[in-house]
C-alpha cells in the first residue's frame, strides 16, 4: 500500500495493528465514499479513514494521527446535513461506525451507557422490553448514531416535548488531541464536581474532541400514545393552527407539518403512509401521557384544527398505524430523491407565530430562482426544513440553491429566529454565522475551542467562519460554495 | 401482484445509458447504470440494514457507498479497479436496502448491471473462467449436468471422499461438508406433468421445479404440489424445464440469464399461457417477476416477458388467497408432529425482493397447535445469497453468525423458510452450532398438517 503525505509506512502499519485490517482505509474507493455526508453541495476526500472499535483503540489511533500531523474529522453514520462529518481537504476521518455496543442498560436508575456508534433506534430497541425509551428521535434515527446526535445536539419530532440531545446526556467519554481519555459526568452527575463541561461538548460538532461513549437518560414509555393527522387545504392556515394550539397551552409531544410536494414524494415511496393526496398540507401530531390527559388533549387539538379549516382528520392509537404514519414523515427527505438527484435540506428556526411568513419567503426565493421547494417542519418548535431539489452537476443551479438558502436564513434571523435547529452549522452555514453573531461572539467561540483544542486538530475549518465577517458581508454571496472541492 | 407502482417523476439524464443490457461496455460511463444511481440522495437510511456494512462499518461496503462508488466510476472520478470490484462482489444483493429506501433506488438492478459489465470488461482468470463456464453453462441449465453433479456429491458423501477433500479446500470445504445429504432417489423424482385437483377443481396453476430444488429438495416440490392440489388446483409442471436464470443474473452472466428467461417463457407458455406461475423458491420468484425488465430491450419478448412476470406468484401468496384458505383451513390439523415453537425467517428475495411478509406468517398461524415466535431481525440476510456461500464462505458465515444468535435467543425448535439457498445455509449453521432445530420449507409444514384423508 502506498504511503501518503503525513502518514509514514510504519505509522500506517501501527494504525492497522491498533484497529485491525478492516479498520484502516487509504484506497481510492474509501476516500471517495467518505468525501461527503448527507450534505452534497460540496465534497472533499480524506487521506485516510480510521474505524476504531473501542475508546482505547480510538485514543491510540489519535496519537498516531497526531504524530503524523493529520487533522481529524469525527464521523458517526454520516447522515448529517451540514457537511460537518467530512474533511475540508485531506486529513483523517475517524469514524465510530464499528463502536456500536450498548454497554449497559440500567432499568432501575433509568440510564444507558453506549458506545458512540450505537444507532439511535437501536438504543430505544434495547430498552423497549424494560418499558423505557430514549427520547431524541431525529428523522434519520434508523441510521444516525448517538455520538453524531451529541455532536449536533440533535432533536427530532418529539424534541417539542422532550427537548433535544443536550437534555438527555448525563455523561461523556472524551478522547482529546493527546489521546488522553477523560470521563465527564456519569450516570449520577450530581453533585457536580467543578464546571459542567458536558454543556459545551453537546453540539460542538466534533470540534473539541472525539466522544467515544455516552451515558444517557432513559424515560418511561408513556401509558397512552395517540397520533393525529389533520388535513388542510391551505398551508398558511395549518401554520396558524400550530401557533394557536401552543397559545392555548396544549402540550402534544410532536407537531409536524408536511406540504403537498412532500406528501406526493412520500406517497410514491415504499414508506407511503396513506397521507391523502387532496391535502395542501398535513399536520401530524402525537399526544402522549395518561389515558385521560391524552383523550382531552386530542379533543382540544382536533377542535383547534377544525377552527382553522382542517377539512378532515384521523386519530389512531394502534401501534402499527402510528408507525406507518411516522415512517412517512421520517422518510420524507429521502423520498425527495424521486424529484431530483440532490436535495438541500435547510434547517432554520423562527418564532412559531411567524412560521407562515418564512414559508412565504422561502417560496418566493425558490420561485424566483426556478427551484422546487418542498416543506417539512417540526412546527411545534418553529423549526423549518425547506427542502430544495437540485442536481449537483448543474453548477449554476447549485449557486442558485445557495442563494435561496442564504435568503431563507437571513429572513429567519431577521424574524428573531436562528440559523439551525438541529442539523448543526458545519460547512453549510459557516458564513451565515455572521448574520447572527458579532465578531466578539465568534471570538469567544474561538477561545472556547482553543481551551479544548489549541492545535486546531479537531474538525478544523467548520462552524466558525474562516474569513472575517466584514469580508463576508461585503460580498453579495459566497460564490466559491458552488464548486466541487476534490 | 404486480410491483409497487413506480411514479418516478425524474427525467433520466440525457447522456446516461437507458434500458438494461447492452453490448460490451466501451467506456467507464457505460459500466454502471448511471441513470439509476442518480435516484440516491445520500440520506444514509439504508446503512444499518446492510449486512456487509454491519460487518465492516465501512461506507464503501454500504448500499449508499456502493452507489457512490458506481456513480464516481461513471463520472470518471474513480477507476473501476480491483478495490471497486471487491466491493461489488462483497455485496450479497439481499436488497434489504430497497425495503427502506425512501427514494426507491433499485439497488438490485444496479448491482446486476454493474456485475455484468465488469464481467464483460475484465474476464476472470482461466481457472475461474472454466469453473464459471461449467457451473453456469453446463450444470445449472442442464438436468443432465445437475444430475451428474449430484451423483458426484452423492458418491463423495457415501465414500467419505468429501471428508478427505474438504480440508484441502479450507473454509470452502467445511461448507461443502455440510451440504445436504443427497436424498434418496424416490425424493428426487420429478413432479408429474399434472397433479390433479382434489375435490372440486377451482383453477389451475403452473409450478417451477427449478434447478437444484428437484435434486436436493425434491420433497419440497412434492409438498407444494400436494398442498396446492388439496385446495382444488390442478398443478401443472413443465417437463424438461430446468433453470430460470436468477443465479446467472445475480452473478454477472446477463446474456445467459436473458437466454434462460426466453426459454422459460416459451416452455411455460407452451403448457399454459394464462395460468399463474407458482414459485417455491424466493430467489427465482423475485427474478421471474422482473422478466419484463430483463427483456425490456428485446422487442420480440418485451411484452410477453412483462405479462409473464405479472403471472408469477409465490407459493405462500397463492396458498393464502381467500379462495385457497377457504379450502385449506378445514384440512389443517394439529396432528403434524411439530414440537416446540416455530419461527419464520424471511428469505430476502421474498420480503425485500417481492414485498411478501404477512402471507407465510398467516399460513403458519392457521395451523392448529403451532406456536409461532418472531425472531429478531428475521428480515435480515442469512448469508446464503445464491452461490455467495460458495464464492465467499467466510463472509457468508460471518453474516450468518448474528442470525444464529437471534435463533438461539428466540428458542424456536423449527425454523421455517422458503428458499433452497437459505434452507441449506440454515442447515449448515444449525449443525455447526449443534442446535436442536429443524429447518423446513413452509410447504413441508403445511403438508405435514394436512388431514390424512385429504
Amino acid at each position: 500500500m502506498a504511503t501518503m503525505a503525513g502518514l509514514s509506512r510504519s505509522q500506517l502499519k501501527e494504525l492497522t495493528r491498533i484497529v485491525g485490517d478492516r479498520g484502516v482505509r487509504t484506497d481510492a474507493g474509501a476516500k471517495s465514499a467518505y468525501e461527503s455526508d448527507g450534505f452534497m453541495l460540496e465534497r472533499a476526500a480524506p487521506s485516510v479513514v480510521v474505524l476504531p472499535r473501542s475508546t482505547q483503540e480510538a485514543a491510540q489511533a489519535v496519537r498516531v494521527l497526531r504524530d503524523a500531523g493529520l487533522v481529524i474529522v469525527p464521523r458517526g453514520a454520516g447522515t448529517g446535513l451540514s457537511g460537518g462529518a467530512r474533511p475540508i481537504a485531506g486529513g483523517a476521518v475517524l469514524g465510530t461506525a464499528r463502536m456500536r455496543e450498548v454497554l449497559e442498560v440500567n432499568e432501575v436508575d433509568r440510564y444507558a451507557r453506549v458506545q458512540a456508534g450505537v444507532v439511535n433506534v437501536h438504543l430505544s430497541n434495547a430498552c423497549d422490553s424494560a418499558g423505557l425509551f430514549y427520547a431524541p428521535d431525529p428523522s434519520s434515527q434508523t441510521a444516525c448514531t448517538i455520538g453524531g446526535n451529541v455532536g449536533n445536539n440533535s432533536g427530532g419530532p418529539h424534541g417539542f416535548r422532550y427537548g433535544s440531545t443536550t437534555r438527555h446526556v448525563l455523561g461523556l467519554t472524551l478522547v482529546d488531541a493527546d489521546g488522553e481519555i477523560t470521563e465527564l459526568g456519569g450516570a449520577f452527575p450530581d453533585p457536580c464536581h467543578g464546571y459542567d463541561l458536558i454543556g459545551p461538548l453537546v453540539g460542538s460538532e466534533g470540534m473539541l474532541g472525539l466522544v467515544t461513549e455516552v451515558t444517557v437518560k432513559l424515560l418511561p414509555q408513556p401509558e397512552t400514545v395517540e397520533t393525529l393527522l389533520c388535513l388542510f387545504e391551505d398551508l398558511d392556515a395549518c401554520c396558524d393552527a400550530v401557533s394557536e394550539m401552543i397559545a392555548r397551552r396544549l402540550e402534544p409531544s410532536a407537531i409536524e407539518i408536511l406540504d403537498r410536494l412532500t406528501i406526493e414524494a412520500v406517497e410514491a415511496s415504499v414508506l407511503r403512509a396513506g397521507y391523502p393526496a387532496n391535502a395542501e398540507a398535513v399536520m401530524l401530531i402525537e399526544v402522549d401521557g395518561g389515558a385521560h390527559e391524552v383523550a382531552a388533549t386530542s379533543e382540544d387539538i382536533l377542535q383547534v384544527a377544525k377552527e382553522f379549516g382542517a377539512f378532515d382528520s384521523r386519530r389512531t392509537s394502534d401501534p402499527k398505524e402510528r408507525k406507518k404514519l411516522w415512517a412517512g414523515r421520517k422518510g420524507a427527505f429521502g423520498a425527495m430523491g424521486r424529484i431530483a438527484p440532490d436535495l438541500y435540506v435547510a434547517d432554520v428556526v423562527v418564532p412559531r407565530t411567524r412560521l407562515r411568513e418564512i414559508v412565504q419567503v422561502a417560496a418566493e426565493a425558490c420561485t424566483a430562482r426556478g427551484l422546487r421547494l418542498a416543506n417539512v417542519f417540526h412546527a411545534g418548535d418553529g423549526n423549518l426544513h425547506p427542502n430544495i431539489s437540485y442536481d449537483r452537476r448543474d453548477k449554476e443551479e447549485v449557486s442558485r440553491v445557495v442563494e435561496a438558502g442564504a435568503i431563507i436564513m437571513q429572513a429567519c434571523v431577521d424574524a428573531g429566529g436562528s440559523l439551525t435547529g438541529e442539523h448543526g452549522v458545519g460547512l453549510e452555514k459557516q458564513d451565515e454565522m455572521c448574520m447572527l453573531f458579532s465578531n466578539d461572539d465568534l471570538g469567544a467561540m474561538k477561545s472556547l475551542k482553543a481551551v479544548f483544542d489549541p492545535a486546531e486538530f479537531w474538525n478544523p475549518g467548520k462552524m466558525i467562519p474562516v474569513r472575517g465577517c466584514r469580508e463576508i458581508h461585503t460580498k453579495p454571496l459566497p460564490i466559491d460554495q458552488g464548486e466541487v472541492v476534490s | 401482484m404486480s410491483q409497487a407502482p413506480n411514479t418516478d417523476t425524474k427525467t433520466p439524464c440525457a447522456d446516461a445509458p437507458v434500458g438494461h443490457h447492452r453490448g460490451h461496455p466501451t467506456s467507464k460511463e457505460s459500466l454502471v447504470d448511471h441513470a439509476r444511481s442518480l435516484d440516491c440522495i445520500h440520506c444514509g437510511l439504508c446503512l444499518t440494514t446492510c449486512p456487509t456494512y454491519q460487518l465492516t462499518g465501512s461506507e464503501t461496503s454500504s448500499p449508499r457507498g456502493r452507489i457512490h462508488l458506481m456513480r464516481a466510476v461513471a463520472e470518471d472520478r474513480l477507476e473501476p479497479d480491483a478495490g471497486f470490484r471487491e466491493e461489488m462482489d462483497f455485496c450479497l444483493v439481499c436488497r434489504h436496502c430497497e425495503s427502506v429506501c425512501p427514494a426507491g433506488v433499485e439497488f438490485g438492478a444496479m448491482m446486476e448491471f454493474t456485475r455484468s459489465s465488469l464481467m464483460e470488461r475484465q474476464k476472470p482468470g482461466p481457472f475461474a473462467r472454466i469453473a464459471r463456464w461449467v457451473g453456469f453453462r453446463r450444470i445449472l441449465p442442464s438436468r443432465f449436468g445437475l444430475k451428474a453433479a449430484v451423483l458426484g456429491l452423492n458418491l463423495g458423501q457415501r465414500l467419505g471422499a468429501i471428508r478427505l477433500v474438504a480440508p484441502l479446500m479450507g473454509l470452502r470445504g467445511s461448507v461443502m461438508r455440510h451440504l445436504p445429504k443427497v436424498p434418496p432417489r424416490a425424493e428426487r423424482k420429478p413432479l408429474p406433468a399434472l397433479t390433479p385437483a382434489k375435490g372440486e377443481k377451482r383453477d389451475r396453476v403452473l409450478v417451477l421445479e427449478g434447478c437444484v430444488m428437484p435434486e436436493l429438495f425434491g420433497r419440497v416440490n412434492h409438498a407444494v404440489a400436494d398442498t396446492l392440489s388439496a385446495t382444488g388446483l390442478d398443478v401443472l409442471a413443465v417437463p424438461k424445464h430446468v433453470c430460470c436464470g436468477a443465479l446467472h443474473a445475480h452473478n454477472g452472466e446477463m446474456q445467459a440469464a436473458e437466454g434462460l428467461a426466453r426459454k422459460t417463457i416459451d416452455m411455460f407458455d407452451a403448457v399454459d399461457a394464462s395460468a399463474r406461475v407458482v414459485i417455491d423458491s424466493a430467489g427465482c420468484g423475485a427474478h421471474m417477476r422482473e422478466y419484463g425488465r430483463l427483456l425490456a430491450n428485446d422487442p420480440k419478448y418485451k411484452e410477453r416477458a412483462a405479462a409473464f412476470g405479472d403471472r408469477v406468484v409465490d407459493y405462500s401468496e397463492e396458498l393464502n388467497r381467500p379462495e385457497a384458505r377457504e379450502r385449506l383451513d378445514p384440512l389443517l390439523t394439529g396432528d403434524h408432529g411439530i414440537q416446540g415453537t416455530v419461527t419464520w425467517d424471511d428469505p430476502c428475495h421474498l420480503c425485500h425482493g417481492q414485498g411478501i411478509t404477512d402471507q407465510p406468517r398467516e399460513l403458519l398461524d392457521a395451523v392448529p397447535g403451532l406456536e409461532r415466535k418472531e425472531m429478531t431481525a428475521a428480515n435480515s440476510c442469512c448469508g446464503s445469497a445464491g452461490i455467495y456461500s460458495v464464492l465467499r464462505p467466510k463472509d457468508s458465515l460471518d453474516v450468518l453468525a448474528p442470525k444464529l444468535e437471534h435463533l438461539k435467543d428466540c428458542g424456536a425448535k423449527t425454523l421455517v423458510t422458503a428458499n433452497p439457498g437459505c434452507h441449506q445455509q440454515w442447515q449448515v449453521g444449525v449443525s455447526r452450532e449443534k442446535l436442536d432445530t429443524d429447518v423446513l420449507h413452509l410447504a413441508e409444514v403445511i403438508q405435514r398438517s394436512l388431514r390424512a384423508d385429504s
